[in-house]
């Protein structure tokens, strides 16, 4: 019964997430800015890349950065849309108090709404890596790529992120409006030291210890792994991570998924029973 | 009333600018998002430099770049698209109905905003310059206040530009500026010289204000690499950036004002949830 | 004549963005109003009656698509400038403000940008704020306060500019009885402080509002005004007199009220099994009631009950229109 509702709870929320997402305009507009949106973002690496190597992108390091960058949109994604669903419900269209009184679980609500982030982002990082392959020569080859791990890392590191979110989102319900900078400042942290354009070898010790503690790290390395297999073994200097093999990678990874949803679970309640305490669940905070 | 339009609208800024200021100072957990925040972006581009063994003075420009991103972001976010929020939260009527110009409402924004912004940007040099240890130069001290100043002015006049866009449209107005974000850090240079991305490129992004004025910063700021990384001379980008001053702050009244009777003859103007 | 507000065939037509969004919708339809300086003017109507896009356009967020309209002598197309010196505006329901300032910063905030001199506001806020009994929540910030102490609030900030029209949008709005009443007469009372000089625009749904405090209201449906003159007027319009019925004890002599002044006709009923006379009269004039009270008591009989109609704008409405408000 309670897994019947959450389900029509989440699939309820997932419908409003497209409708918040899409319906501001027509299809077609809302296509070309889907496809516009990721790639217009990764270009700055691109040339950042190219103003200092000279328009060389048939590079390991090219492909290292490019694909961590696309896969990185979930993140940034998935974080910002879980607390933006708390910020927009309360002080926008101030719809979050009948949400939260209503006989659901509310983080279902909340991860319904996320979902259909991570399906928009999908289009959106398919697309970069296309365009990434077919116009910049990003390595990427069909047939070297190990389905296993991509698909089995990409599906844990999502869950990661989401219930990280989950937490994120509570902690969204104690701060004022400009506090949106949360989710951008752990999405940040991820971006720095977690990989993502580059290894994490480049940074000062202690920094690659924090690293290492990051479930972000080990998702990088491993759809990177399933993704381009050869990159990654090729990659000179090494990413920082070849001490750990495949099925070390996809532990920490599900070991750090697990942790994160314990912690997340209490986080978020822990939050949420604060912001009942101080009223915190309708106010709003405009300047 | 006897007073005059300048007056009144001299009091609107400074009482919009006032509920900015006193709205941040009491939830005071903006310093520790605005000051670590705008670190973390520009820490990963210069790491991405260091690992590629890019010239030093590149880092510098990914700090310089992190700290003007906080200006580019108040006019995005803080200024134009307030609107939308004003519009959302039924303010933006009450705005419309008083006696004032709208570029009053916006400056007072951006007025009200200036603290936190410059909070953000010093914070993001000061930092940065501190832990990748970059030299910056201070041997202009004047021009560069010149600079900085007029190029806040012309980069305010374009966002008071995009604002009309918030009186006729709602999320579609939100989503371009979503858009814009990015490829504007990418035409303008934010974190590598213009100039690298050819020439006319580099003249059609000069349109942007802080294009030409992040090249003229980055020549001050390291005088050894005005040659080989600046798109124009400092005085020719100073001369430019004026004369963007004029034509935005002109352009956004006009703007404000079409876009307005367009909201009021489509009905759209004070309409919400769009 | 110098008027107030003017219209002139006023027409509002929105038209949907796409077919998808439905078809165009007539909001105002010809609408020609007249309102006098030092009128507390009443717009009456069911709700979709297009009461507010009237004011929108008064108020200038809004053009006509056709006919014109003028606030104060002022076109409200080409010389909105002049008329939002002179003009504010209050709805009901209002959500706007900001949850961070306090009650005393959000209306000083406002009143700037009329261009108030700050001790001048600040006077007229405190002022304000003993009237509406929101000293003690000065300092408290918006978000902090009820619905109907926001709605004082948002009444104190349309008036704290002193304007020379103001337009109230249903301004007691889903505010209870006595918030209600303390925002009805300050509206009295400040038209009244400056007879001649200030106007009030009202729009409501609520009959015994706009009758308790209107000199002349315009009843709006469809876009149309249907009516337009003070309350007793507009009553008169529907043929209905006033019906007095009693419930007595049984009497013996009923003769006597026929040729009572005032009454037009009555009935009498008797029912010996509850020993009551029940006696319905049709009254020509209300003055005519206090003789039937004394005629009955004359004869020693005791008054049970007393019931008593009076033709309502309601009736006007229904009269004209042929249903109710909603």
């Amino acid at each position: 019964m309670a897994v019947m509702s959450n389900l029509r709870t989440f699939k309820n929320a997932a419908w409003l997430g497209w409708q918040m997402e899409a319906n501001w305009t027509d299809p077609f507009l809302f296509a070309v800015y889907s496809v516009v949106k990721p790639i217009a973002g990764t270009l700055i690496l691109v040339f950042m890349y190219l103003v200092i190597t000279g328009g060389e992108t048939n590079t390991l390091y090219f492909s290292f950065m490019y694909v961590g960058n696309a896969f990185y949109m979930y993140v940034a994604d998935v974080l910002f849309g879980m607390t933006w669903v708390i910020h927009d419900d309360r002080e926008h269209y101030m719809t979050l108090k009948q949400v939260y009184i209503a006989p659901i679980n509310f983080q279902y609500y909340i991860l319904g709404r996320a979902a259909i982030k991570i399906v928009i982002t999908s289009f959106g990082v398919i697309l970069t890596l296309l365009f990434g392959v077919l116009v910049l020569g990003v390595d990427i080859t069909l047939s070297s790529v190990n389905w296993t791990i991509l698909i089995l890392g990409l599906v844990s590191g999502l869950v990661c992120i989401s219930v990280m979110g989950l937490a994120l989102g509570g902690i969204t319900f104690l701060t004022a409006k400009h506090a949106m900078g949360i989710n951008e400042g752990v999405a940040g942290v991820f971006y720095v030291l977690s990989g993502v354009v580059f290894p994490i070898t480049i940074l000062p010790g202690w920094a690659q210890g924090v690293s290492k503690a990051l479930p972000v790290t080990y998702w990088m390395e491993t759809v990177r792994r399933g993704l381009m297999p050869e990159v990654m073994s090729g990659l000179p200097g090494g990413t920082g991570l070849e001490g750990f093999g495949n099925i070390e990678m996809m532990l920490a990874l599900l070991l750090s998924a697990v942790l994160f949803m314990f912690l997340s679970e209490g986080i978020f309640r822990y939050a949420d029973r604060i912001a009942r305490r101080k009223g915190k669940i309708d106010w709003t905070s405009a300047y | 009333m006897t007073d005059t339009w300048l007056v009144r609208n001299m009091r609107a800024i400074k009482a919009r600018a006032y509920s900015r200021v006193v709205g941040a100072n009491r939830e005071p957990s903006w310093v520790l998002f605005d000051v670590s925040l705008p670190l973390l972006s520009v820490a990963a581009y210069a790491y991405i430099y260091k690992y590629m063994d890019a010239p030093e003075e590149f880092v510098g420009f990914v700090i310089l770049g992190g700290a003007m991103t906080a200006f580019w972001l108040n006019v995005l976010w803080s200024m134009a698209s307030q609107l939308y929020w004003e519009k959302e939260t039924g303010n933006l009527s009450l705005f419309l109905i008083a006696p004032i110009s709208r570029m009053s409402i916006l400056a007072g924004m951006a007025v009200g905003g200036m603290f936190a912004t410059t909070v953000r940007a010093v914070s993001t040099m000061v930092i940065g310059i501190l832990v990748f240890g970059v030299a910056f130069s201070l041997s202009d001290p004047l021009m560069l206040a010149l600079v900085f100043i007029v190029t806040l002015i012309a980069l305010y006049g374009m966002g008071m530009m995009f604002a009309s866009l918030y009186l006729i449209f709602g999320r579609e107005a939100y989503h371009v500026s979503s858009l814009m974000t990015e490829p504007i850090y990418l035409v303008s240079g934010f974190y590598f010289p213009v100039k690298q991305l050819g020439f006319w490129t580099a003249m059609g992004a000069s349109v942007i204000p802080i294009t030409l004025g992040l090249d003229a910063l980055r020549q001050l700021f390291f005088p050894s690499s005005g040659g080989l990384y600046g798109f124009a001379s400092v005085t020719n980008e100073l001369l430019i950036l004026v004369a963007l001053c004029v034509v935005f702050l002109i352009l956004s009244k006009f703007s404000l004002d079409y876009m307005e009777r367009l909201g009021k003859t489509s009905g759209r103007l004070t309409l919400r949830w769009q | 004549m110098d008027y107030a507000v003017e219209t002139r065939q006023l027409t509002r037509v929105f038209n949907p963005k796409s077919k998808k969004e439905g078809k165009s919708v007539k909001a105002l339809d010809s609408v020609d109003l007249k309102i006098e300086r030092g009128e507390l003017f009443g717009l009456l109507g069911p709700n979709g009656a297009g009461k507010t896009t009237l004011l929108k356009i008064l108020s200038t967020l809004l053009l006509p698509t056709t006919g014109k309209a003028f606030v104060s002598g002022f076109d409200v197309e080409k010389e909105f400038v002049e008329i939002r010196k002179r003009i504010n505006m209050v709805s009901g329901g209002e959500i706007s403000g900001y949850g961070l300032l306090t009650v005393r910063e959000n209306l000083w905030m406002f009143s700037q940008f009329y261009g108030i001199k700050s001790s001048v506001a600040h006077e007229r806020i405190d002022k304000m704020l003993d009237q509406f009994g929101l000293v003690d929540k000065k300092n408290e910030k918006v978000r902090a306060l009820s619905t109907g102490q926001r709605q004082k609030m948002n009444v104190i900030r349309g008036f704290v500019t002193n304007p020379e029209i103001i337009f109230l949008d249903e301004p007691t709005l889903g505010l209870d009885v006595n918030a209600s009443r303390i925002i009805r007469d300050f509206i009295v009372d400040w038209v009244r402080e400056d007879k001649g000089k200030r106007t009030v625009l009202l729009t409501t749904h609520y009959m015994a509002e706009a009758d308790q405090l209107c000199d002349k209201i315009a009843i709006i449906d469809d876009g149309r005004i249907l009516a337009c003159d003070s309350p007793e007027n507009l009553k008169k319009l529907v043929k209905m007199n006033s019906t007095l019925k009693l419930d007595v004890n049984l009497l013996n002599d009923i003769s006597g009220f026929g040729s009572l002044q005032g009454v037009e006709n009555f009935a009498a009923h008797d029912d010996p099994e509850r020993n009551v006379t029940t006696l319905r009269f049709i009254l020509k004039d209300e003055s005519a009631v206090s003789e039937i009270m004394s005629l009955i008591l004359s004869q020693g009989s005791k008054i049970m009950t007393v019931q008593k109609t009076e033709p309502t704008l309601e009736d006007v409405f229904v009269k004209m229109v042929g249903k109710g408000f909603d």
